[in-house]
């Protein structure tokens, strides 16, 4: 644990820290890493800090803002990305750890003709958002739900779509949507 | 460039598509693709980041911060503290009152008077950057004893709100003398707005023109606290904010951090980003207060209301002053001859407490909405019938005709839905297996706010319509029914309407707050549509080059984007056509609410203060939105874990403009309702005064497993005498209520009443 948080306070450039902070044993922050990261299909060669999230890296490196931050601590899911097809939370997920790996965001989902993904058409149908915020992941969380196989009733869905806060309280409103999807999917 | 510009497919139905319709949200596509760019989305060159340091106190003195290893480490551009960062002007308050004009304002505070106020700011080049160096400042501090709770409201300073106060008759002498009595205090706890949308903002100088991309409830007035603090004309000061990632009231206002990351650009002469971390979201603006109310009920016999006795009383910070009127609602629910409340604050060392969904009104429902449950219970009355007992006719305190009240049928119909009839009356006497079932009504209301608000409608050459606004859309589905209004005014479908919001350079709008957003500016757009309308139809009489010359005005109308007689018996052209014959490239008109001889001072004040609104009680009527709950809940007999199993509410919100919008804020409202009575809770460390649980793991919002099927019924009708179109409010309401009708589902479970917000299960076992 100690190692991980020196390994993301920069040292100053005289080398010495101030204010009583531990310099002993500190490891100089690497400069950048390059990473080829698949997302949507296409390539994107990004050089980044080892310690950019992989939220970060989409959002402020690849202008690819379609995935939300809203808590960066893992907690409330408006982050969720697919990585090789399964849903991970891309505040907790280092860029540097899915180089190479395939990686699908709400951008992605559709098809290039802009045809909607069933999950997206029933969030739209049922009004299963408000603010939209939060709304990327929860479409993200429910594809990966209904692949899982977790979609088999309104409480499974409940239960498996629990990861992700919606403040302006579409619940109900995302349970329809994911059971119509689902049964579109079948 | 930065404004919403989704048109809708033309497939949707002209009944779909009218006001009233229930037509899919028109900015759902941006929404669920990804496309939709929220304000701190916006791109530009050379942006840096900033991060806040925060005081780890909640009284006393920065004594020095040591910002020499921040400084150093690589990437930072600056380090700013109380000493360093630009003094600003005082802004005015929200009424537009000067508050100290011949004071400055800095942004970070030296004499800290809460924890986690903002003390130090960190400019890198990265965000990461930034948040690496941020964690190097070091501050010490002169601290002194710090008053972090509310308690029962006696310690600290005490305030009384005198403007608050409401009497009629004798209150204390019919409560001495009624047979029944009652006495209760039921408290409310803390809790955040916890919109998933963090604040922030990107701040932009060119010259001394500011732009401002910040997620807001309120451009208008927002740009008047920059164009104040910084001392530029309104006019210089942009604010673009075309969605909001929610807000519940917790994004109306110019914030400290807004200020902040203001004067850093300007001193750096580079656009700052700055977004709030989560917990930064917990403590650097507040959220709903912590009340402490006290209900002294007289009744006869049969459950006649004779008197009500009510004190209440709410923390604020020590500098501001935002009063949870926890009174609001008390005194309008139920008929009483005596009547007496009163409301105090206290100051603490807090953040100042911001309005949250039904401010006042949602704490005041908890007491008055339990005290009649109670009532009810002591004379063995089903709750509903002590409900229609005391049924006010009129408003009680304003002596005035109700506008529109549907809450009698809210009960009948909600009951109903509900199955009511088959309630069991006696407490732990419905069950299955080892969970208590409980069945709790409960009521509640919002008062219809309205003030004036103003909007462009457009009528283009190609026959496409652009409706101009700078009001927002933050989920309630403001680009949807403006949409629908324009194109139903004009004839055109909604797919050849746009509608652009979240421009402070647009036409003006006053606060999103309240619940009033709907009922002015479907008026507004509804207005300036006509206005539009009329011009198109009398160029299309007037000119001599048109089939319709010398036709008798009021032969002409436009359906399905075509112009011609109504009848369908005439010469007959789409707008494209008309528009290129006339040979113009658009009509454009400018719609108000405002009455005429409004002057330019008085617009103004309309629409970045919060003055000019109107009050609910205006002129022969007292409005208000209504609504009732019904609400299961299960409570596991040995763990005390209370689960809400099913809700029916039904609820008067006059005319709904898109009934499909309407339910889901609802619903929304009754699910924050179901955060605050049973989950949501912010928690204060008594020695240092920091909130123990801010982060979503802590603190506890609803999850969709927490949530169980909700129905919701329309029993509103239109309402003439609160808006344009006949609505009243919609996104307030849904929550007023709902913490009651649980506490008395419980009740009714478990034969314990738990006054005393959350109800979590150390209470019940």
């Amino acid at each position: 644990m100690t190692s991980h948080i020196q390994t993301i306070i920069d040292p100053p450039e005289d080398g010495h820290f101030r204010n009583g902070v531990a310099t002993d044993g500190l490891i100089p922050s690497p400069t950048t890493l390059s990473l080829n990261l698949a997302i949507n299909g296409r390539d994107h060669a990004l050089d980044v800090e080892p310690r950019v999230t992989l939220l970060d890296a989409l959002r402020e490196r690849l202008h690819l803002t379609g995935t939300k931050k809203g808590c960066d601590q893992g907690q409330c899911g408006a982050c969720t990305v697919h990585v090789d097809g399964e849903r991970v939370l891309a505040c907790l997920t280092l860029a540097a750890l899915v180089d190479g790996r395939t990686i699908t965001t709400i951008e992605g989902l559709a098809d290039e003709d802009g045809t909607l993904h069933a999950v997206q058409a029933a969030f739209l149908e049922q009004d299963a958002f408000q603010c939209g915020y939060c709304t990327p992941g929860q479409i993200m969380s429910a594809v990966a739900c209904i692949r899982e196989g977790h979609a088999g009733s309104d409480d499974e869905i409940r239960e498996y779509m629990a990861g992700n806060l919606c403040r302006c309280g579409a619940y109900p409103n995302i349970v329809a949507a994911v059971r119509q999807a689902a049964q579109e999917l079948r | 460039m930065t404004v919403h510009d989704v048109k809708h497919a033309a497939s949707d139905s002209a009944r779909l598509e009218a006001v009233g319709g229930r037509l899919s949200r028109v900015d759902g596509p941006a929404k669920i693709t990804g496309a939709a760019r929220y304000a701190v989305e916006q791109q530009l060159e050379g942006l840096a980041h900033a991060v806040l340091v925060d005081s780890t106190i909640a009284a006393g003195k920065v004594v020095s911060i040591e910002t020499q290893a921040a400084k150093a480490a690589r990437g930072v551009i600056a380090v700013l503290t109380p000493d360093t960062i630009m003094k600003l002007s005082v802004a005015s308050d929200w009424f537009g009152n000067p508050l100290a004009p011949q004071r400055t304002f800095c942004p970070l505070a030296r004499d800290v008077t809460y924890c986690g106020q903002h003390i130090a700011v960190v400019i890198a080049e990265t965000f990461e950057q930034a948040v690496s160096a941020a964690a190097l400042v070091m501050a010490d501090y002169d601290q002194a004893p710090a008053l972090v709770e509310l308690g029962d409201g006696t310690a600290g300073e005490i305030i009384s709100i005198e403007g608050m106060t409401k009497e009629w008759g004798n209150a204390q002498a019919a409560l001495a003398e009624a047979p029944v009595h009652l006495s209760a205090v039921y408290n409310t706890q803390r809790s955040a707005h916890a919109a998933i949308e963090p604040h922030g903002l990107i701040a932009r100088w060119e010259g001394d023109r500011l732009t401002i991309w910040e997620p807001s409830q309120w451009l208008d007035g927002m740009a008047r606290t920059y164009a104040e603090w910084f001392g530029i004309p309104f006019e210089n000061v942009r604010l673009v904010s075309p969605y909001i990632g929610g807000g519940f009231g917790s994004k109306a206002l110019a914030l400290a951090h807004s200020a902040v990351a203001a004067a850093a650009a300007k001193m750096l002469g580079r656009p700052v980003k700055l977004m709030l971390t989560r917990s930064q979201n917990f403590t650097s603006y507040g959220g709903r207060a912590t009340t402490r109310q006290t209900i002294d009920l007289g009744a006869d016999k049969a459950g006649r209301i004779q008197s009500i006795i009510h004190r209440g009383v709410s923390e604020v910070s020590l500098e501001g002053m935002w009063v949870e009127a926890v009174g609001s609602i008390t005194s309008i629910m139920y008929d009483t001859p005596n009547f007496s409340s009163r409301q105090d604050v206290v100051r603490l060392n807090t953040v100042l407490p911001n309005p949250k969904r039904a401010p006042g009104e949602n704490p005041s429902a908890f007491g008055i909405e339990c005290a009649i449950d109670e009532l009810a219970h002591e004379l063995g009355l089903d709750p509903l019938e002590i409900r229609l007992i005391n049924y006010a006719e009129q408003d009680p305190h304003a002596k005035k005709a109700w506008s529109t009240r549907q809450l009698r049928e809210a009960f009948a119909v909600g009951a109903e839905a509900f199955g009511w009839a088959k309630r069991s009356p006696a407490p732990r006497s419905m069950r299955a297996g080892h969970q208590l079932i409980g069945w709790g009504v409960a009521a509640g209301a919002y008062p219809v706010q309205r003030a004036h608000g103003e909007a462009v409608v457009k009528i283009m050459f190609d026959g496409s319509v652009e409706v101009e606004s700078s009001s927002i859309d933050m989920g309630q589905g403001t680009y949807t029914i403006l949409a629908q209004t324009a194109a139903e005014t004009l004839g055109v479908p909604v797919s050849q309407v746009s509608v652009k919001l979240g421009d402070s350079h647009f036409a003006r709008a006053g606060v999103t707050g309240g619940s009033r957003l709907a009922g002015i500016m479907t008026g507004a757009v509804h207005k300036a549509a006509s206005q539009a309308l009329d011009e198109l139809i009398g160029l299309a009489l007037s000119d001599p080059r048109l089939p319709f010359h010398g036709l008798q005005a009021n032969t002409l109308a436009v359906k399905d984007g075509r112009i011609g007689s109504p009848r369908g018996d005439g010469p007959e052209l789409s707008i494209a056509e008309l528009m290129s014959m006339l040979g113009r490239d658009r009509i454009e008109a400018k719609g108000d609410t405002l009455p005429a001889g409004t002057t330019a001072e008085e617009r103004y004040k309309n629409y970045t203060t919060i003055a000019m609104s109107i009050p609910h009680t205006e002129g022969d009527y007292s409005r208000h939105s209504w609504c009732a709950h019904f609400v299961e809940v299960k409570v596991d007999e040995d763990f005390g874990t209370v689960r809400v199993s099913r809700v029916v509410s039904a609820l008067d919100s006059g005319r709904l403009y898109n009934p499909k919008l309407a339910e889901s804020q609802w619903k929304g409202g009754i699910i924050m309702g179901i955060g605050e009575a049973l989950l949501e809770e912010g928690i204060v460390d008594r020695r240092h005064g920091r909130t123990v649980n801010s982060n979503f793991a802590d603190y506890m919002l609803p999850t969709n497993a927490d949530i169980p099927d909700i129905q919701t019924i329309s029993v509103g009708i239109p309402d003439p005498h609160s808006s344009a179109l006949g609505g009243k409010g919609v996104g307030e309401l849904g929550i007023v209520g709902v913490a009651p009708a649980i506490a008395n589902a419980v009740f009714h479970a478990t034969g314990k009443r738990v006054r005393d917000l959350p109800i979590t299960l150390e209470k019940l076992i």
